[in-house]
């Protein structure tokens, strides 16, 4: 069962790999074929991750979203998912060129973090648990699309003013720092800390040696240089006049952002309230000011803020996407960047 | 006091204007400043020198108390500072930056273990609060204004949201259509018009309202704004809930009971026993043919068990062995009379009293090395609120920002000519093309009407 699930979870990689350089050929090129036969390798793809996580749920006995992998491969099959309904009702092919290469990163991630299925302790196998996390899950998901909008927002802007200059460093940095960030995680799991359990409190933390620090410097350090190289293939690519057509209007792009805001921001509050029942039930405390629940806070007042700034002082355009991008930050770190950098109740379940 | 009533009775238009205040005002606004600012000190010193009750909370609103009087005496508009939006939205980022320094520094006990025990900073930091953010003064009333000016920002929506829901505006003057942010007349339409308007309104799931003049309402999501009051009042209910279980309930969350000993239950007059603390294992078993199993360590630290019922044989090798749940065996005791046994572990606690005993968690007797207990005990009498609060906070908040209200008018000019406009609060380029799509359908309908007749 384990082999033959690894074997899907390696194809359906491999199928994400192809897929996604075809939607980019089909970007350059707009070679309908193209498009097509990426679309079919995808659904091929996404029946393989499918398998995959359905036996990696039979094994285990409990839904897959208990430890990174598992959390990881369900969000990229999220986002496969939600692609290939948007690619059936709209015709959004061009955007398969970001979404199916995300896609395959997150998917290589994942399976980089498996160590297999893993008992789950009781406790943490209950209906409220499992609410709680795949809707904080999704919640991430609509930041993140928010996150993107906001992006291109600030891109189609300054193509608009033709100020391709600031196009290109809009590009490079939001490259550099994604790199710095995908570099910085995968050095914290190529480090892979000493897990330390602090004998008053019984809470677990991360020891690092200094070996683990250069293993962390020296992939975020790689990650920077590869994310710059692209970022400057890709702003110079995109930072010319005829590229203002390609991106939807900026009434569009603010509206898409807006969308993800409010349909997430729901989310993460039901995520979070899940979590303080479920918190109450187990030890009787719904709230412990953990480092996961305040980040999640923080990025809770953060997104209620950006809901305030634009409903009721009437925010809108630059600001509003500067503030959603500043928010998916704050998402990343309150999903990622804790487990790795602070310690807490949490750390156990790492998703 | 006086002062502020003053504001809110007639607001001055212009921000930053003087007001023409009298000198007698000023030092109502000046003594209560003092008196506050007397009382707070006086307050702070009896609890450093540790009276055993903790009032920071008490001395936070004090303390933002003190910061409004000076203001008022200064000559600031404070009640219009409260009321304004521009306040709260501020301290949402302003709690929100502040809390991330609780995360970078240990908190409570765990400051013990670090490295910052021992240096220099440990008692500037400590006199800071730092080791206990989420609990301190400052933090505490950081928050309070918050919730201050969330109840007063509420307070003053609730009259005209209320107004709003329940008494529709339903006959409008001409002018008032025409001025939507999306609007569009159709001359010549007339009442013919106004007819294809509510089919178009009614195609599009508005709800409609017929005035006595005859104009029309389409309205959808009615109860968006009244939800968004109650999604900022649950916030104020579990606040409520929150404090008041702190103030008249009790909550310890590091009970240690070794076995065989009675322990005292703080602030209460229970005492409980711990029979014994076992804890279970899982972790996997490789086979002989190489495959690997899922198995079990009981509670009794001898038997181990494979998951799927298979021959333990098997099993050259067990690893990998984490805790998966732990018992204490607890029997509580009131005045010393035993009132109850039970063994409780996670998620399953045992209730005497109104006090409920949780399994928490466990650490190790530093000589011994055994396992010993952690529980937390807790009485929480407002935990309904709570419950309430955060259930309300789900369901409001999916109202408010899933169905948000769309308003539409349709109403015959003076001049014959039909008039449409409508508005909304939310999602401003949605509704302008659902507007443009209605207009188009019912231009649509006129059209086909006038071929029909001519």
């Amino acid at each position: 069962m384990v082999k033959l699930e690894s074997i899907f979870a390696i194809v359906t990689l491999l199928t994400y790999l192809v897929s996604g350089g075809i939607y980019i050929w089909y970007l350059v090129t707009s070679n309908r074929r193209a498009a097509r036969l990426a679309s079919m390798l995808l659904v091929l793809g996404f029946f393989c991750h499918t398998m995959a996580l359905g036996m990696r749920w039979i094994d285990s006995g409990h839904p897959p979203l208990s430890d990174s992998y598992e959390s990881l491969s369900l969000f990229s099959w999220g986002l496969v998912l939600f692609y290939l309904i948007s690619e059936r009702k709209y015709p959004i092919q061009a955007a398969g060129a970001v979404v199916v290469p995300t896609a395959f990163i997150i998917q290589s991630i994942a399976l980089v973090l498996n160590e297999g299925p893993e008992p789950l302790r009781p406790i943490l196998n209950s209906g409220w648990l499992w609410i709680h996390v795949s809707i904080a899950m999704l919640s991430y998901g609509f930041f993140a699309l928010a996150f993107g909008a906001g992006f291109f927002y600030l891109i189609q802007e300054y193509l608009l003013k033709k100020q391709y200059q600031h196009a290109l460093a809009a590009f490079v940095i939001m490259f550099a720092a994604i790199g710095l960030a995908v570099g910085l995680w995968l050095g914290f799991i190529w480090a892979h800390p000493a897990d330390a359990v602090n004998q008053q409190t019984g809470e677990h933390f991360n020891q690092y040696s200094s070996g683990d620090i250069y293993k962390i410097l020296g992939l975020a350090g790689a990650g920077l240089v590869i994310a710059l190289i692209l970022g400057f293939a890709a702003g110079k690519g995109a930072s010319r006049p005829g590229f203002v057509k390609r991106l939807p209007s900026l009434d569009v792009l603010d509206e898409v952002s807006y969308r993800g805001v409010a349909l997430g921001f729901p989310l993460l509050t039901i995520g979070i309230v899940t979590g303080a029942i479920w918190a109450d039930k187990a030890w009787g405390a719904w709230w412990s000011w953990d480092p996961k629940e305040t980040w999640s806070l923080i990025t809770w007042l953060f997104y209620g803020g950006y809901l305030h700034t634009r409903l009721t002082w009437g925010w809108r355009g630059r600001h509003s996407a500067m503030i959603s991008i500043i928010g998916l930050v704050v998402v990343l770190f309150t999903y990622i960047g804790v487990n790795y950098l602070l310690a807490g109740y949490h750390s156990y379940a790492k998703v | 006091m006086n002062a502020e009533k003053a504001n809110a009775i007639s607001p001055v238009k212009e921000p930053g204007a003087q007001l023409g205040r009298k000198p007698a005002d000023v030092m109502f606004a000046v003594i209560i400043a003092l008196a506050l600012a007397t009382l707070d000190i006086y307050l702070s010193i009896i609890y450093y020198r540790n009276t055993g009750y903790d009032m920071r909370w008490l001395l936070a609103t004090i303390d933002i108390m003190v910061v409004i009087s000076v203001l008022a005496a200064a000559g600031k508009r404070v009640f219009h500072m409260l009321i304004s939006m521009k306040l709260a939205v501020t301290m949402l980022f302003v709690v929100a930056i502040m809390s991330i320094i609780g995360t970078l520094l240990p908190q409570g006990a765990d400051v013990q273990q670090s490295d910052l025990y021992n240096s220099s900073l440990y008692h500037f930091y400590n006199s800071l609060g730092l080791f206990d953010v989420y609990h301190s003064r400052w933090f505490l009333a950081l928050l309070f204004t918050l919730i201050a000016s969330l109840i007063l920002c509420i307070g003053n929506r609730v009259p005209t949201t209320v107004k709003k829901t329940f008494r529709l505006r339903v006959d409008v003057k001409d002018a008032f259509v025409a001025n939507q942010p999306q609007a569009q007349a159709f001359p010549g339409a007339g009442e013919r018009g106004l007819e294809e308007a509510r089919r178009v309104f009614r195609a599009h799931h508005y709800r409609l309202h017929t005035g006595s003049s005859g104009s029309v309402m389409g309205l959808r999501g009615r109860f968006a704004p009244l939800a968004s009051i109650a999604f900022h009042s649950s916030f104020i209910l579990i606040a409520a809930g929150a404090l008041l279980s702190s103030q008249l309930g009790f909550s310890d969350d590091s009970v240690i009971v070794p076995n065989g000993q009675v322990v005292n239950v703080p602030n209460t007059q229970l005492q409980v026993m711990n029979y014994s603390f076992k804890i279970e294992y899982e972790g996997k078993g490789l086979l002989k043919n190489g495959s690997i199993v899922r198995v079990r360590e009981l509670a009794d630290g001898k038997t181990v068990q494979r998951e799927d019922g298979g021959d333990m044989s098997q099993v050259t090798q067990v690893y990998d062995l984490a805790p998966s749940s732990f018992f204490s065996d607890i029997e509580v005791y009131k005045n010393n009379q035993p009132v109850k046994r039970q063994t409780i572990r996670e998620g399953d606690p045992l209730e005497v009293d109104g006090a409920t005993f949780y399994q928490k968690s466990y650490t190790y007797d530093p000589s011994s090395g055994q396992p010993i207990s952690i529980l937390e005990v807790n009485h929480k009498p407002f935990k309904t609120l709570i419950y309430i609060g955060g259930i309300l906070l789900m369901l409001a908040i999916m109202v408010s920002l899933y169905l948000p209200q769309r308003r539409i008018w349709a109403k015959v000019g003076s001049d014959g000519q039909l008039l449409v406009g409508g508005r909304t609060s939310r999602s401003k380029l949605g509704f302008r093309r659902e507007f443009e799509r209605m207009t188009k359908e019912l231009q649509l309908r006129l059209r086909q009407e006038a071929r029909a007749d001519g």
